[in-house]
């Protein structure tokens, strides 16, 4: 009893973590793709109001063209507030006369109502205070805000416009969040859904071969050099690993910036100055390929060479007294003890490059075009840094869930796939 | 191997496909002490203009280097003491103590391990404004450690399941109580491990760019991998001796941690981990 006891106090600082930067923002990236939210909506809340510049598209919505000429022209109502307030003004006579001839009528512009206002029998014949006593009666929506929804209601009933248009009217008014599949709708309309899609095939396809070719080129190479020797090109190909990424992606940039050291060097030869990394969109992707692979051929150099020192030393003697040569030496020996970690790195990869965007951002930011622009980064394009200044949240999160969902299911793949069982063995002490 | 016959073309094979890198690394160094005139690959004189940023602002409105070296250290050195921390619980826990669901919590492990968790970061901005934790160190700090979790986890049950059962058996045999057995008889044998794991953790917090980047956008909370991102976005000329001279300034630590601990974190990195 006690031992479970401190093996939850044990656990739960971690169990309470991950809770709180795993789990929940796993349900909630599903949560947030079924929304619309944005910067506009905030991620709180909202009022109600809707502005003159929305009416064009509030007419593109279901609501009938004689509700909405209604909210456009519910300019002045004459109710009894106004009258009250138009009493304190302007004297009770006014008010009276005004009361008995038009309680309950809207004018659409002001103009109308100040002519009323002027062929009083008591009128206010004075410009500037006639307009002040139109405004009393001012009863539109339009550009008021409004709290809640019952404010809002409210506001529609004065104006008089049907009932069976005010639900939809008080949708299009909520400036928050709303629930839609729209995300999702729009993701298999848009034409860049495709070719995101390609472009991060692509990427992880080039990328990935490349690490596992050119580690394993290191790797083996580096084991059958001198120790010195093989020491430095170890040192040389495992700092891109460990430099922070705005520093190695700077110097790839100045490796191919316009006066830099390609440029440069082309230029001897009469070369045109260009940027190689930016310049036409299959630079960019050999720029990518290229800086993302010496990182992850780097990792799989660690990785292999490892591996390949775990090879029983005596296995690599008898195959050179039995004659082999270094060739045959790395197909039939090296290699087929190579399965597990390339099966490794290959899954293990495949993850990352799938959802990491991180030196693409830093080198081409999916430039140029949108020629490099691959799933992840497209989602942090959208929902965490545009030009539009719009940051798009809801869709955001539409396409992160995709890369969620492949998460989770590649990592159960290869929790089956990798040796488990090995890992559950029972603890010894039993109390 | 033994007989090393014509080693040569590998090396020259390999010395190609370094010369890259090589070159980078080279003018990385030179170009932050003597700019090299645009077009030309021959460094200049000695010039130490481009480390103007350690006593001057480059521009205004924007933080001394100081302050964003102690953002920096400040994020790097709590998120690795938070990790290595929570790790070396729960990683015991998961390695040696009898509990129920025992066998979920170790698959969890192992999927969070593999999970890539910069997929969530869209939810975990949200999360941050929600909690009023963004734009705050403290923010970005919980944020990192959490995330790094699962490897420290990882790491640290696979040093404990090192440690031999006879050890903990003696202590028990002896009377002392689990907790004791651990902090007295098991922490001492794990000891490179929570090294490493710190190590590790604070070189991961020291390099990291995205989550500063999107969660603590402020000049205020700016952290060198930002700082320097941010002089690099803004700058019009390609001023590269500054840049270069700010990376080599960004870099120091963890080039001196690399020097110091190779042979360490080449088997560390070598035991299969994230990247």
């Amino acid at each position: 009893m006690k031992t479970r006891l401190l093996a939850f106090g044990f656990l739960s600082p971690a169990l309470i973590a991950v809770f709180f930067f795993f789990l929940l923002p796993v349900l909630l990236t599903v949560v947030f793709a079924f929304t619309n939210m944005s910067t506009s909506t905030g991620i709180m809340g909202g009022a109600y109001q809707i502005n003159e510049t929305q009416m064009g598209s509030l007419r593109d919505t279901e609501v009938s063209p004689e509700s909405i000429e209604k909210l456009e022209g519910a300019g002045y109502l004459i109710s009894e507030a106004g009258l009250a307030a138009l009493a304190e003004e302007f004297g009770e006579d006014t008010a009276e006369e005004l009361r008995d001839d038009y309680l309950g009528e809207t004018f659409a512009a002001r103009r109308d109502l100040e002519r009323v206002l002027r062929n009083l029998d008591d009128p206010i014949r004075n410009t500037r205070d006639r307009k002040a006593a139109a405004d009393l009666f001012v009863s539109t929506v339009i550009g008021e805000r409004f709290d809640t929804a019952e404010d809002f209601r409210a506001a529609l009933v004065e104006t008089g416009i049907d009932p069976a248009d005010h639900d939809l009217l008080t949708e299009f008014a909520y400036t928050g969040w709303t629930w839609t599949t729209a995300n999702f709708s729009l993701l298999a309309e848009l034409p860049s859904t495709m070719r995101y899609a390609s472009n991060t095939a692509f990427y992880v396809v080039c990328t990935l071969t490349f690490n596992i070719l050119f580690g394993l080129f290191l790797a083996i190479s580096t084991f059958y050099l001198p120790g010195r020797l093989a020491n430095t090109f170890r040192a040389i190909w495992f700092l891109p690993r460990i430099l922070p990424p705005v520093l190695y992606v700077l110097m790839w940039n100045w490796f191919t910036w316009d006066r830099g050291f390609i440029a440069t060097v082309a230029g001897w030869f009469g070369a045109p100055q260009q940027n190689w990394m930016l310049h036409t969109s299959t630079h960019a992707w050999t720029a990518v390929i290229l800086i993302n692979g010496f990182v992850g051929a780097s990792l799989g150099m660690i990785l292999f060479s490892s591996a390949i020192k775990a090879i029983p030393t005596s296995m690599l003697y008898a195959s050179e007294v039995d004659g082999a040569n270094r060739w045959q030496q790395v197909r039939y020996i090296i290699l087929p003890q190579m399965r597990w970690p390339i099966l490794f790195m290959t899954s293990y990869q495949t993850l990352s490059l799938l959802t990491s965007f991180e030196y693409i951002l830093l080198a081409t930011d999916g430039g140029p075009g949108r020629s490099t622009e691959v799933w992840a980064l497209a989602a942090y394009h959208t929902a965490l840094n545009n030009y539009g200044g719009n940051l798009q949240y809801g869709l955001g999160a539409a396409y992160a869930l995709a890369l969620v969902f492949i998460g989770i299911a590649l990592s159960i793949l290869y929790l089956r796939f990798f040796n488990f069982k090995e890992l559950l063995s029972k603890p010894r002490i039993e109390q | 191997m033994t007989g090393t016959p014509r080693i040569w073309p590998l090396v020259l094979i390999l010395a190609i496909f370094s010369t890259p890198l090589v070159i980078m690394y080279l003018y990385q160094i030179i170009d932050s002490v003597a700019s090299p005139d645009p077009g030309s690959l021959i460094p200049g004189e000695l010039d130490l203009s481009n480390w103007r940023f350690l006593w001057e602002r480059i521009d205004s409105g924007r933080p001394t280097i100081w302050q964003v070296t102690f953002n920096t250290f400040l994020f790097a050195s709590t998120t690795a003491f938070l990790v290595t921390l929570l790790s070396t619980t729960a990683g015991y826990a998961l390695s040696r103590l009898n509990m129920p669901g025992r066998p979920y919590f170790l698959g969890g492990l192992i999927i969070l391990h593999a999970f890539p968790t910069i997929t969530l970061i869209i939810a975990i901005f949200i999360i941050l404004q929600a909690l009023g934790l963004f734009d705050t160190l403290l923010g970005i700090i919980l944020v990192k450690a959490a995330l790094e979790l699962p490897f420290g986890v990882w790491i640290m049950k696979g040093f404990y399941d090192t440690v031999p059962w006879e050890i903990e058996m003696a202590g028990v045999q002896d009377g002392a109580s689990r907790f004791r057995v651990w902090w007295e008889l098991v922490m001492p044998q794990v000891k490179p491990g929570l090294a490493a794991l710190l190590i590790i953790s604070f070189l991961s917090g020291w390099s990291e760019f995205v989550l500063p980047l999107v969660l603590a956008p402020g000049s205020s909370t700016q952290v060198l991998s930002t700082f320097m991102n941010a002089v690099i976005q803004d700058d019009a000329t390609a001023d590269f001796g500054l840049f270069k001279a700010i990376g080599m300034y960004y870099s120091i630590p963890v080039i001196v941690i690399y020097l110091i601990f190779q042979k360490q974190l080449m088997n560390i990195y070598g035991g299969g981990t994230k990247g």
